[in-house]
């Protein structure tokens, strides 16, 4: 069996092997983040084999759990792994072509850091391990928002900055009053003895914890800093933001909320927050003129619906939360990488300057178009199982409220496929106008190059794969879904 | 009086981290409000050490057989802190280079002038 450390400590090696080896020869820089990602996902695939038997807990230092540092790659953590390296895997190729300007080494050298970051969060099972990896994701973010170091980068680096670290100060805040409460950092142990501690001591750090990682989570209203850096980062990386960034910060509410803390009375609050987050998100979306920003508010709002999802604290409820986790990270990604392009081509990031562009990219703008299918939950997409499995978890509480709350999250839904046709309008039944005058189609058909179509076409073929054969995905959701819900068998899983 | 004295860490901790928070709002000065990050990082760090801290505690290293573990300070929070220490360099240092290019292009660190992203 493969080690899992190997999946956090090969992209980090590999991240700092780039700018040694784009010394001697620049253009190899670009490569390595591919050979990187493929081999997180083989490994990860190979892991989630036994992962699905029992969970793999590795410790490190030769001490036994508590007393070290221990990995945990038990169903959840690997199948965000996979979705990691996968996504990542996916970006890294459309990256060789896309990035070409600046600094690439250093470009290529922090978005290994960023997934080593991530995948590291998701693998750990230290509780200030999980808030290192957190700030290495973070870090790295920040500088690659504003690698184009153009204005508007800057400007929403700068943000993305303050407001993010505000929120890691929180998040070690919470871990500095459990660690005065329980003497320990291991999550296994901290959630053995929760119990025996007053619930209102506990109260004060799940606070500062949920808002610090709310913050990466982009949940209403911590999420001002979202649209600004996710619009103005390279698509590449908005790709990344949107597809792998935010998970984490959801991973990481989860794992506090129902590993850790097991506070069963957050769950309606929980409820409320992710609906509340819903349909402002989507409002917001609904009035912007700009692409990137209208995706941008778009993964707010399916956070809001992940949130809500997660908190009907079923097993149903939370694999379907972890459903839609994935085809949010498979569309979205799909969807800034071929806006990319679509941008590129149109000069402009506004809706309006799309126009008629169904005709100068017809193969983008139809893998686009399958991106807004999934993502508003049309089948034969992987969006249309996993909306329909929180309907049906939200319909099985057997509440009034419940079913008033899922209809409102699917009017949510409404206003999401209204902004988002507007848009497939735009590419494939609006002549380009110039000053109010009807213009013909100028330009000949030019498409974006094989490197970027490659991962778009791969993204593609998984979204309708996973749509007509949702089952291939709902085995390991399950397990995943139950390691959350089931504390002690995790504790057991860890300490023995 | 004596819980004052005993709890004087914890007190200064968290003034620290209202004094931080409280510049970090109220001032538009980008580079006034990265000092209030780092004052609210520094009362973060302070809070932790003060967690494991004791009183004429001594290194928990064995080196004598008088030592007794109830007389040495907690080490675990100490190298948290350390950890926590270097993050927040690093962050201050990517803070104040991407300030530098945030003058560039805008001419002013006062943060009311610098929005031309809105919702």
């Amino acid at each position: 069996m493969v080690n899992p450390v190997l999946l956090i400590v090969t992209p980090l090696g590999l991240a700092f092997i780039i700018p040694l080896l784009a010394s001697v020869w620049t253009r190899s820089a670009k490569y390595i983040p591919v050979v990187g990602m493929l081999f997180n996902l083989i490994v990860s695939l190979l892991l989630l084999r036994h992962a699905l038997d029992k969970p793999v807990v590795v410790t490190i230092g030769g001490f036994p759990p508590p007393f070290c540092i221990n990995l945990v790659a038990g169903p959840l953590g690997l199948m965000l792994s996979l979705l990691i390296a996968l996504v990542g895997f996916a970006v890294s190729i459309y990256a060789l072509g896309y990035i070409r300007k600046g600094a690439t080494a250093r470009y290529h050298a922090l978005y290994l850091l960023l997934l080593a970051g991530a995948t590291g969060a998701v693998l750990t099972g230290d509780l200030f391990n999980l808030f290192v990896f957190y700030e290495i994701l973070c870090i790295s973010s920040y500088a690659l928002v504003a690698y184009l170091g153009d204005r508007d980068g800057i400007e929403a680096a700068v943000k993305y900055l303050i407001q993010g670290s505000v929120g890691s100060g929180l998040v070690l805040i919470g871990i500095a009053i459990l660690y005065g409460l329980f003497g320990t950092l291991n999550m296994a142990d901290i959630a053995q003895h929760i119990s025996s501690v007053e619930p209102l001591h506990l109260f004060v750090p799940l606070v500062f914890l949920i808002t610090g990682f709310g913050v990466e989570a982009a949940v209403f209203p911590l999420n001002a800093w979202l649209p600004d850096a996710h619009a103005s980062a390279p698509s590449s990386i908005s790709a990344i933001l949107s597809g792998i960034a935010i998970k984490v910060g959801v991973y990481a509410v989860a794992r506090v909320v129902f590993t850790l803390f097991d506070a069963s009375g957050l769950f309606l609050f929980l409820v409320l927050l992710g609906l509340l987050t819903l349909l402002v998100a989507e409002m917001s979306a609904f009035s912007q003129s700009n692409i990137k920003r209208m995706l941008a508010y778009s993964s707010i709002g399916q956070i809001g619906l992940i949130v809500f999802a997660f908190g009907l604290a079923s097993p149903s409820g939370i694999s379907g939360g972890l459903f839609q986790l994935t085809s949010h990270a498979l569309a979205k990604a799909l969807l800034f990488l071929a806006a990319g392009y679509m941008i590129y081509r149109a000069g402009s990031m506004e809706i309006s300057a799309l126009e008629g562009m169904g005709k100068k990219m017809p193969i983008t703008c139809f893998a686009f178009t399958i991106g807004v299918f999934s993502l508003v939950g049309m089948p034969p997409f992987i969006g249309f199982p996993s909306k329909l499995l929180i309907i049906k978890a939200a319909l099985a509480q057997q509440s009034v409220w419940f079913t008033v709350l899922i209809a409102l999250a699917l009017a949510g839904t409404v206003i999401e496929t209204v902004y988002f046709f507007r848009v497939v309008q735009a590419l494939y039944f609006k002549e380009p106008t110039v000053n109010g005058q009807t213009q013909q189609p100028t330009g000949s058909v030019h498409e974006a190059p094989f490197s970027a179509m490659a991962p778009i076409y791969g993204l593609l073929i998984l979204i309708l794969l996973l749509g007509i054969y949702p089952n291939l995905l709902t085995g390991a959701l399950d397990s995943a879904a139950t390691e959350l819900l089931e504390r002690a068998a995790y504790i057991t899983g860890v300490l023995g | 009086m004596s819980a004052l004295y005993e709890n004087s860490y914890y007190i200064a901790s968290v003034g620290l981290i209202a004094v931080g928070l409280y510049v970090m709002v109220v001032k538009k000065n980008l580079i006034k409000v990265l000092i209030g990050l780092s004052l609210f990082e520094t009362g973060i760090n302070l809070l932790f050490i003060a967690v494991g801290y004791l009183a004429g505690g001594t290194a928990p290293i064995f080196s004598t057989h008088s030592l007794l573990p109830g007389r040495m300070v907690d080490p675990v929070p100490q190298a948290v802190v350390l950890t926590a220490i270097v993050i927040g360099v690093a962050v201050l240092a990517l803070a104040l280079s991407l300030t530098i290019r945030l003058y560039e292009h805008y001419g002013t660190l006062n943060l009311r002038k610098v929005r031309d992203l809105k919702w």
